[in-house]
């Protein structure tokens, strides 16, 4: 493969004061679908609008497959941007808005029209085309936007918080249907989300930022099994934090007790443990490594899972444990002891 | 929902009274005078078209109702055509802080009485007045310029900053209400600046842009004072005729008719002129 498509080297933004974008490198590969993941204000819409041209970096050179784009206006850049209204033109019909980008196009009027069709089909609006916007639902309007920006046939595709205006089965929806069209299209994708669950199941690769710098940047994996820092573990999911005391080669954890982690200096920290990680168990489970008991505080029941908040005994704080619903498994009640296993390979160490 | 309705007919009275006495009512009286006649002193109340026939066919009544027409289309190319870049640059160029402050300086004009800017109009534009006095002294000119004067020109000239302020703020408000992301769609698909504001920012401001045409345009066909005080002979419109019919000639029945038939001309240009921009005044979100 050739070099990125997307190319950032020491990238900064502030107005007057405010530093909105820390210095920032950043190669994004072709093809990959990227997602910008992040608190609002943390400065990934910064990032995309700086990559689209809508906003000139203060300082650093932003590189769009090998050539730097310092002056380069938006309407020159190979790259189109999914707004997060949309902004559908009101005064064009479906077609005229898809067809929008096509003015300079060398085609004929009948191979424009073709493939404004072939976008709306992309799209699943085949025959929208002469309907008035202004009637649509956020679900279409959003797919007329999509099939806008993708007629033109760039190199990325910029997508600002693409669902967040949709409620939560059509966002489901869209997310499956935003990876199967990136799949078919071959495109890189930037997606910038504060929903962190939308950027693990979409993903190739994660950004995760705060305060204008990127904290993170890691496959869905890798981030949800080994977030750098408390912050993105905290920010990824659902992390418990226990705090530890690191001596000789083993961690002296509060309610768990001693465990050996090898390679560590004495100091303290905390770990980390997630929710599935943690299992509480009932009569006849298989011995797991380490067990631990405490209190059931809170039991909060979602039909396929049951979420358990335990205190361990010794422990200030109780840890959220994640039960499946198996057929004939009781649900505990609030109160009551429990017994659970836990396995010291699951742990993530941070530093203090 | 009757007692809603039972309320807002109530509330909708007063003025609604009020417009039918002050309005509807000497709109009747006009066009029922439209239908007699005068004899000599006395109105002959048979019904009878002549008036109209005479309104429409008499070279003189003919000549006015074009000019007034040709008059009102001038000053209404003019003070949109000067009003658009000014709410275009408030909109988009003034800091929205300041947008107000921009809005009220430029609604300055009103403070002063309509007929003293016409006055002042005829002091800047005057023989020895200001505008004259000015490039003779820079050498510009030999002599006074008279075209600007005491004729059309002038007439256009003086209403055009009469109703600028009327003309800017329609548009502004249409400019305003344009989603800024739109234009930054139009400029990602490809387009220049200058692109977008012909296909994204003009269209999306056409509601303004008619409003504007239709607040300078149908005032101005039948405005009496302006063309009265600075046309000149050559500058007087059909609404001076009307008044001379009415106060000077002692003829109503035709003087009525005059004035309808320009308010039809009015009405038939104005609904011709929305027709033909329906495409972008259709209701949207």
């Amino acid at each position: 493969m050739s070099g990125p498509i997307i190319s950032l080297t020491g990238v900064t933004k502030h107005y007057g004061s405010f530093q909105a974008l820390q210095p920032t490198d950043l190669d994004i590969q072709s093809g990959e679908f990227f997602s910008l993941l992040g608190p609002s204000g943390c400065g990934k819409t910064t990032l995309l609008r700086t990559i689209a041209g809508f906003e000139t970096p203060s300082g650093g050179v932003v590189r769009i497959d090998g050539a730097d784009m310092a002056g380069v206006p938006p309407n020159r850049r190979p790259t189109n941007l999914v707004f997060q209204s949309y902004a559908i033109f009101p005064h064009l019909s479906v077609a005229e808005n898809v067809g929008f980008g096509l003015r300079r196009s060398t085609q004929s009027k009948a191979e424009k029209a073709a493939a404004v069709e072939e976008a709306l089909g992309m799209v699943g609006l085949e025959g929208y085309g002469p309907r008035p916007t202004h009637a649509m639902s956020g679900g279409q309007r959003q797919r007329v936007a999509l099939a806008r920006a993708l007629i033109l046939k760039p190199k990325v595709l910029l997508l600002d918080e693409p669902l967040s205006a949709l409620d939560k089965k059509l966002r489901e929806q869209m997310q499956g249907e935003l990876r199967r069209l990136q799949r078919q299209v071959g495109i890189t994708f930037i997606l910038v989300t504060h929903d962190q669950e939308e950027a693990l199941i979409m993903s190739d690769r994660i950004a995760v930022m705060f305060e204008g710098q990127i904290a993170q940047l890691a496959t869905p994996e890798a981030l949800y099994r080994q977030p750098d820092t408390r912050q993105v573990a905290d920010f990824i999911g659902v992390m418990n934090f226990l705090p530890a005391q690191f001596v000789d080669g083993s961690a002296e954890i509060a309610g768990l007790g001693r465990v050996d982690l090898p390679d560590n200096e004495d100091g303290s920290g905390v770990v980390g443990l997630r929710p599935e990680t943690l299992q509480v168990l009932y009569d006849g489970a298989d011995a797991p490594a380490r067990i631990a008991e405490g209190d059931v505080v809170e039991v909060t029941y979602y039909g396929d899972m049951t979420y358990y908040d335990v205190r361990f005994d010794g422990a200030d704080k109780p840890v959220t444990i994640s039960m499946k619903n198996l057929a004939g498994r009781a649900v505990l009640e609030r109160g009551a002891r429990a017994r659970v296993g836990w396995d010291p390979r699951a742990l993530v160490v941070f530093r203090d | 929902m009757q007692d809603d309705t039972r309320r807002g007919l109530l509330l909708v009275s007063p003025p609604a009274i009020y417009a039918l006495l002050m309005l509807a009512a000497p709109m009747a009286a006009v066009l029922l005078f439209s239908f007699w006649s005068q004899d000599f002193l006395t109105i002959d109340r048979t019904f009878t078209t002549k008036n109209y026939v005479e309104a429409v066919s008499d070279p003189l009544y003919r000549a006015l109702l074009i000019r007034s027409v040709a008059i009102a289309l001038a000053v209404t190319v003019v003070t949109v055509a000067l009003a658009y870049p000014v709410a275009y640059f408030v909109s988009f160029h003034v800091h929205p802080s300041r947008k107000s402050l921009w809005i009220f300086l430029i609604t300055i004009p009103f403070w002063t009485s309509y007929l003293i800017r016409v006055f002042l109009w005829k002091v800047i534009l005057g023989f020895n007045g200001v505008l004259n006095s000015s490039l003779l002294g820079l050498g510009v000119i030999n002599e006074p310029l008279t075209f600007i004067l005491y004729n059309q020109n002038a007439v256009v000239i003086t209403l055009a900053h009469a109703f600028a302020p009327f003309a800017i703020l329609p548009i502004f408000v249409a400019l305003e209400r344009i989603d800024r992301s739109l234009l930054e769609a139009s400029q990602d698909l490809g387009e220049s600046r200058f692109r977008t504001f012909l296909r994204v920012t003009l269209p999306l401001s056409v509601p303004g842009l008619v409003a504007a045409v239709l607040i300078v345009f149908i005032p101005t066909i039948g405005d009496y004072v302006t063309p009265r005080l600075v046309g000149g002979p050559n500058g007087l419109m059909i609404a001076n005729m009307i008044q001379t019919q009415f106060l000077k000639l002692n003829n109503a029945p035709l003087g009525a008719a005059l004035a309808v038939v320009a308010m039809a001309s009015v009405t038939v240009i104005s609904l011709l002129f929305i027709w033909l921009n329906r495409r972008n005044l259709r209701a949207r979100r």
